[in-house]
This record gives C-alpha cells, sequence and structure tokens, in this order.
C-alpha cells in the first residue's frame, strides 16, 4: 500500500510565505509558547496555532492518523500521568491545593484514596491547551511544505549541507520506510501473527514484536548501505553543493518572523522581568 | 590504444575482513560505443569488479588491491571521486533505494547539485537527460508513485545527467517485466551507439544478448573464464550455470544425461475449490482508482500457477486476497468454503501458506529452529506437533544442520528456503510465492524451483512472476492479468500461444516458449530445453 504525506499545492496562507520563514516562526512558537504555564497567555497561543493551522485548508480524512497519534499521546501525559498518578506537574503545581474529592472517591462502596486536586486539574487543561499548539503548528508541516524544499530551507537556515540533505532524504524515505513495515507485518501476518495478541509486561511485548522490528530494522541498514553508495557514486559532500532551489524573502516573510521573534520576546519579558505568565488558577475554578 | 575509455590489468581484490580475493587477476579493455556483459553466478566477483571501477573501492569499501585500472589513459589512483564519478556512472541494481530525491527532476539533477554546478546549468542538462530516456513527461512527477520500469529510467537519467562517457549497469533488469526489461536493453544500445561505453552484470544473459553486447566476460570465483564475443560464450560456459537462448542449450544438452525432474504436486479427484475468487473488486481507498476489476477463478488441488502480468498489473494485490491480507471492496474470495471477510488471517493461513519476495522482510527469530516454530505456534499446534513439524520441514529443504544458525546469518539461497520451510512447518495446504527466483542466479533458481515442485507436502502451488520460461517449465495453469483484470486462466500451452495476447500484456516470448511452440505437436506439453533434447533424440 502506498504511504504519503499527501503533500500537495492547497494554496493555503502559510504557502504563502518562505519555508524559512516558516520554520523560524514555528520555532519561535514552540519556545514561546513553552516558557508558560498561565492559561490566559495558552489561549491566546492556542488561539494562534489553529488559526495558522486552519488556514492550511487540510482536511481531517488526511491528518487524522497524526491527530489520533498526538491524541494518544496527550491521553497518557494528560489523564495517565498528570491526573491518575499526579506526575508531569512538579515544579509547576504548588504542593497541596483544593482536592477535588475532600472526602475521598467511592466506587461502588469502596473509598478510594485519589487525592486529585482542582489545580492539578487546571494544569492538565494547560497542558493541553500547550500541546495541542505546539501540534497543529509542527504537524501541519508536512503536508503544507514542498518535500524538494526540505534541504535548501535548512541550509537556508545555516545548517551544513549534509544536515540539511539528510532532513530532505529523511521525507523522501519515510513512504519507504512505512511501505517495508505494511510488507513485513504483513509477511507476519501469513505466518498467523497477530498484533492483538501482544500482551504482558514489557519485556514479553518487546519480544513479541520482534517479529516486526527485526526484519525492518536489518531491510532499513541495509537501504542504509545502498543510500551510501549512491550518494558518493553522485559525489555528494566532495564540494560545496548547489541547491536546485532559490528562496527568496518578501515583506510577508520578514513579517511573520517579526511575530516570532516578538512572540519570543513578550515570553522573555513577562517571566524574566515581570514575572508573569507562570502557572495560575481561575478563582472561580478552585471555588 | 592508452586512451580507451576502461583499460583493467590484472586486477585483485581482497576485502578486509576476508581471507579469500574476491577479485583474481582480471584483465580487459573496452572501447567507445562497446556494450560488454558480465555474467556469472553469485558470488563470483561481479559487484566487486564494478566497485572497482566506480572508485567506491576503495572509498567506501577497504581492502587489498593490486593491478590497474585507466580510465582514458588516466590511472583510477590519480583521480579523485569527483572525477571518477563524471567519467563512470553507475547504476545500481535496486533503483528504489538509489533514487534519493522526492520528485523526478530534483532525483537526476541531484549529482549536478553535489557536483556545484550553477543552477542556471542544472536544469536544461536534467532535462536533456530525461529527454535522452523519453521521460521528460516524468519530470515533475513523485518518484515514489512511479512504476519500476520508470525508476530504473529515472536513476539512469540521473547518472546520465552527469555525463559520464562509462556506464555500469548492476543488474539493471531485476525488478522489471520483460516488455520494461526490453525498453531498458534497448535505452543501453542506443547510449552505446552514442558513444558510450557500457558495462552491463545482469543474470538475464538472454535478455542481453538480444542487444548483441561486443564483448561478454564470464566470471566465476573471481576470475575472468571466458572474455570475447558472445558466439563464444555459448561454446565456453556451463548451460546450467547462465541462461542461454533455449536452442544452445538443446543443443548441447543431448550429450548430457536427461534431467530427472517429478513434481508430486498433481490433480485429485477431490474437484472441491481451495480458493474461489467471485467477481473480486478492489482499491486501496475510497479516491483511488480500482486495482483489481472483477477478478474470478478457482484453484484446485493439484494447480500449479503461474500469475504472469507486467509491473502494476495487480498480482500482488490479486494473491494477497488469497490469504485475507486485503478484503475485497466487492465481491468475495472464499477459503475452504469461508470468506475472507469473516476470518482471520491467521486462519486462512491453516490453509494458503504466503512466501514473500524477500526473505530478509520475515526472518527475524534467533535460530532457524525459533523462526520455523513461530508460525505453527501462532496457529495453535501443541508442542509435539510444532517439533514434528520442524523436523520435516527442515529435513525437506535440507538445511538441518543449520537449525541453531542464526537465520539471517546465511546466504541468500539458503534463507529463501528457510522461508519456505517456515510455511511448510505451517502445513498450510497451498503454497504462495511471490517472486520465488528474485535475487538468485540461474543455477540457483532452478534448483530451487525443482526443489520446491519435488517436495511433499501441498495441495497446490501459486506463484508470482515475470519469467515467462519459469511458467513454461513449471506451472500446469496460467493467470494474466493486465490493468487489475484477468484476461486469460487457462493451460500453459492455451494461455502462451497468444503471442499477440502477450504482448499486449507486456509479457514477450522467450526464446524457450518459441521452441516449446515449435515441438508442441510432437511434445503435448511444454518443457525445459534440456528435456526437450531428448525427447527429440
Amino acid at each position: 500500500m502506498l504511504v504519503t504525506w499527501h503533500y500537495r499545492v492547497r494554496n493555503g496562507l502559510m504557502e504563502k510565505f518562505d519555508p524559512r520563514a516558516r520554520w523560524i516562526f514555528s520555532l519561535a512558537f514552540l519556545f514561546a509558547v513553552t516558557m508558560f504555564w498561565d492559561a490566559r497567555f495558552l489561549l491566546f497561543f492556542f488561539v494562534l496555532a489553529f488559526a495558522w493551522y486552519f488556514s492550511s485548508k487540510a482536511k481531517w480524512k488526511e491528518t487524522r492518523r497524526g491527530w489520533l497519534l498526538i491524541g494518544f499521546i496527550l491521553f497518557m501525559m494528560i489523564v495517565v500521568n498528570t491526573i491518575i498518578t499526579g506526575g508531569g506537574a512538579g515544579g509547576v503545581v504548588p504542593k497541596g491545593g483544593h482536592l477535588v474529592w475532600p472526602a475521598g472517591l467511592f466506587l461502588l462502596g469502596w473509598k478510594i484514596p485519589f487525592d486529585l486536586t482542582w489545580e492539578r486539574l487546571w494544569f492538565a487543561i494547560c497542558q493541553i491547551m500547550r500541546i495541542s499548539s505546539i501540534s497543529a503548528i509542527f504537524l501541519i508541516i508536512p503536508y503544507t511544505m514542498d518535500p524538494r524544499q526540505y534541504g535548501v530551507t535548512f541550509r537556508g537556515l545555516g545548517l551544513p549541507d549534509s544536515f540539511a540533505y539528510s532532513m530532505e532524504l529523511a521525507f523522501r524515505y519515510v513512504p519507504t520506510l512505512a511501505r517495508d513495515f505494511t510488507t513485513t507485518f504483513d509477511a507476519q501476518r501469513a505466518r498467523g501473527y497477530e498484533i492483538e495478541r501482544v500482551k504482558g509486561n514489557i519485556f514479553k511485548q518487546i519480544v513479541r514484536v520482534a517479529p516486526l522490528i527485526v526484519p525492518v530494522t536489518m531491510n532499513s541498514i541495509m537501504m542504509g548501505e545502498d543510500i551510501t553508495d549512491a550518494m558518493d557514486l553522485r559525489c555528494f559532500g566532495q564540494r560545496p553543493r548547489t541547491w536546485l532551489y532559490q528562496l527568496n524573502y518578501h515583506w510577508q516573510d520578514y513579517v511573520l518572523i517579526s511575530l516570532g521573534i516578538a512572540m519570543l520576546l513578550v515570553g522573555i519579558f513577562s517571566l524574566y522581568v515581570f514575572h508573569i505568565g507562570g502557572f495560575w488558577v481561575p478563582a472561580f475554578f478552585i471555588h | 590504444m592508452t586512451d580507451l575509455p576502461l583499460i583493467v590489468e590484472n586486477l585483485s581484490f581482497k576485502y578486509r575482513r576476508r581471507s579469500e580475493l574476491a577479485l583474481d587477476g582480471v584483465s580487459f579493455s573496452l572501447q567507445p560505443g562497446q556494450v560488454m556483459l558480465i555474467a556469472g553466478s553469485s558470488g563470483c566477483g561481479k559487484t566487486t569488479l564494478m566497485r572497482c571501477i566506480n572508485g567506491l573501492i576503495p572509498n567506501t569499501y577497504t581492502g587489498e588491491m593490486s593491478g590497474s585500472i585507466r580510465m582514458f589513459g588516466k590511472s583510477i589512483t590519480e583521480m579523485e571521486m569527483a572525477e571518477i564519478s563524471q567519467t563512470v556512472g553507475t547504476v545500481l541494481q535496486d533503483p528504489e533505494r538509489q533514487i534519493l530525491g522526492s520528485y523526478v527532476l530534483n532525483e537526476v539533477a541531484f549529482g549536478l547539485e553535489s557536483l556545484g554546478i550553477s543552477r542556471e546549468e542544472i536544469v536544461p542538462r536534467a532535462e536533456k537527460a530525461l529527454q535522452r530516456l523519453n521521460i521528460l513527461y516524468l519530470r515533475d512527477r513523485e518518484t515514489f508513485g512511479t512504476s519500476g520500469g520508470e525508476k530504473q529510467k529515472i536513476a539512469l537519467a540521473g547518472v546520465l545527467a552527469m555525463e559520464p562517457r562509462i556506464l555500469l549497469l548492476d543488474e539493471p533488469l531485476a525488478s522489471l517485466d520483460p516488455a520494461s526489461a526490453h525498453e531498458a536493453l534497448d535505452a543501453f544500445r542506443q547510449l552505446a551507439d552514442e558513444g558510450i561505453a557500457v558495462m552491463i552484470v545482469e543474470h538475464r544473459v538472454e535478455d542481453v544478448l538480444s542487444i548483441h553486447p561486443e564483448l561478454v566476460m564470464y566470471m566465476d570465483e573471481g576470475k575472468c573464464a571466458y572474455l570475447g564475443d558472445s558466439k563464444g560464450l555459448m561454446d565456453v560456459v556451463d548451460y546450467h550455470r547462465i541462461k542461454l537462448p533455449a536452442t544452445v542449450v538443446m543443443e548441447r544438452a543431448r550429450k548430457d544425461p536427461a534431467p530427472v525432474f517429478n513434481p508430486v504436486v498433481l490433480p485429485k479427484e477431490d474437484k472441491t475449490p481451495l480458493i474461489q475468487f467471485e467477481d473480486v473488486h478492489f482499491s486501496y481507498n475510497e479516491d483511488s482508482p480500482e486495482v483489481l476489476k472483477g477478478i474470478n477463478f478457482e484453484v484446485h488441488s493439484g494447480d500449479v500457477i503461474a500469475v504472469l502480468g507486467h509491473n502494476g498489473s495487480g498480482k500482488t494485490t490479486m494473491v494477497k486476497h488469497a490469504l485475507g491480507l486485503l478484503k475485497p471492496t466487492r465481491g468475495r474470495v472464499l477459503i475452504e468454503g469461508l470468506d475472507t471477510r469473516k476470518t482471520t488471517v491467521a486462519q486462512s493461513a491453516h490453509t494458503v501458506g504466503y512466501v514473500f519476495q524477500s526473505p530478509s522482510q520475515m526472518l527475524f527469530a534467533p535460530t532457524v529452529k525459533q523462526e520455523l516454530a513461530f508460525g505453527p505456534t501462532n496457529l495453535g499446534y501443541s508442542p509435539e506437533e510444532i517439533q514434528k513439524n520442524i523436523d520435516w520441514a527442515i529435513e525437506t529443504v535440507n538445511l538441518k544442520s543449520e537449525l541453531d544458525m542464526p537465520p539471517l546469518a546465511l546466504s541468500f539461497g539458503q534463507q529463501k528456503r528457510i522461508s519456505i520451510a517456515a510455511i511448510l512447518a505451517m502445513r498450510s495446504r497451498i503454497l504462495m510465492m511471490d517472486e520465488p527466483t528474485a535475487g538468485q542466479d540461474y543455477w540457483n533458481y532452478q534448483a530451487f524451483m525443482d526443489a520446491i515442485l519435488q517436495m511433499p507436502g501441498f495441495d497446490s502451488i501459486i506463484f508470482i512472476t515475470h519469467d515467462v520460461d519459469l511458467a513454461v517449465i513449471y506451472a500446469t495453469r496460467i493467470l494474466l492479468v493486465y490493468g487489475g483484470e484477468l484476461v486469460a486462466d487457462g493451460t500453459p500451452q492455451e494461455v502462451l500461444k497468444d503471442e499477440k495476447l502477450l504482448r499486449s500484456c507486456r509479457v514477450l516470448p522467450t526464446s524457450l516458449l518459441k521452441l516449446n511452440m515449435e515441438y508442441l505437436p510432437r511434445t503435448g506439453k511444454f518443457y525445459r530445453a534440456e528435456t526437450l533434447a531428448h525427447l527429440q533424440s
């Protein structure tokens, strides 16, 4: 089965920008958003991220798989880690707080010691806003950025030729790797292997997925050797490289980069000069 | 004389971690416009020779080298890799792994970009290379979605854009259907006629002979066993080792004993179908075109079925339905009467064992024994049954001595047999194989197919192949697929006699098929050339 990134020209807003400007903006957004735990600031980033995301004109059907993966990660981080076990909030949420069930949580007559606080619950909401904002900004990149421009973009951002091209190469071979994985998966299913039956502790589960992981890894290593040969045979890395496509900044790119830098500066000043933007819980939520 | 494109003198090479020589005193020279065929069994030193010429040895692969290589009068030791790469263009065996660009123009421009050539010069040179191979229409296409034949040409265009004067082609026909292979060969001949010296390493010797190579070298254990014209090759080389034209094989085989071949998959009284395809349609998703368009056929005990068709015709998609790996979007597939929509693949595996093209796609266990136990364990056999099945399977493929070895440490041929044994151990009734001879030389693939067909344990065998001769020799029935439709289903004699139909399906008649058609009135069925020789004498 063919697996691709579903990149196509969509004439969305983000395609009007130079990809370097997009990456600078996206990275600035990432660093800026990670400075805040205040939901009022995070809400701004959340709205901005999804406005940016929806301007891409990508369809839900195309990005569904990516969002399912992010949803799974969010579930593990928020529900399992933050809410149930109380982890992940250390250093942000002050100790103590207001219990959601002060008298304890009763389930089928049993009293369960569950010390979930309103503060931790609010922290979880902030966490959701942060991660989903960052995801919206970065998930949309492979669907809206021409795969031919990865190399020249990273080169234009000052990275060396070898690193810049390896990024382009990664995007080239992701579909091939995905296809190899599908082939191995089918080959093992043909031998009665059912991934649904992979159960037991973590070590048993690792052993049980070996029929998928080992062949894919071995094939990737062999493929890596061929790719290296192919690159060597066409002089890669022997001279300074010319990139086929040329990127040029326009006025809108400077606007976007300025916005990214402004976000960063606001973050830095808020946090280190005005000491605002840290974890904050609205009073109505606690009472 | 000294300014010839290539002069190799007494070349020897030993890889750093090997004790034996990979190349031993090889000498030859190549003139502009010549096509040179290099033939030989797996491991004979062909690839090492190419690596010495294209500079991968010693730049990437190290070892001890002696002798000399001169290109246009200059010793290779005086040339930098960039200079070698502009003189010698190399197309590797698997274009999928050679193509580095996501889009065709980027791929073709890659070498020029690496050389730091100006952007204004790159695009016209890349377009010229595409035009030279008549694939300029692919310029803005994604490389991943192109067909096998197109990928081969794209890889070649990427090399031609660097304007090499020597071209090395490592098994360029390996993944191509017959028509695509001949188109590729015509392109190579044309390049030679334009003045490029072309070296082709290939197992499909008969195909390459069709473009009349001026020079043929046959290698054996790192040495040059024959160097001369193609006519001389026919007299010198063991016809069991490389595939020669059927008339030549028949002539030479008269002097040898007749081959013994007793297939054990034979028709049975029970006519209950093992697999039924009923108006099967399939597309990968609702927006994409149909890959299968109303397929109908049945598989019975005793059938040895060859599935023939061009690259992308839907052959693999079709056989994946026969195991339930894919489910029809319309119509149904029944395995021993059960609809694949209502059964799991694991349940279907009791009936159908599927061996994928490359053993590296499935082998994973630390030992052969564990590898063979994997399938039957998944199918719920008892430990006693599993042990019994492993013993029988390993005996059948004659690899008992390797039972405690890691399967991935074995040779390719042995890995292939282990992958068959893994299916045998599941006691499936039908053996299904995708390109069973891919990656094997002629000697190994004939021995492999002979062994499979004479192996007890299967009620039916189905194999996908591009190799018409494989269908001629081993099949009792042929399914011809074209554009997702089953255009012919019958005995090899019925299906393969229609040359016009074959050509329209991009399947080309071979010398063995032509010979068999000639003798068919007397023989009544198809045979290998060695057998025909004795039927006539």
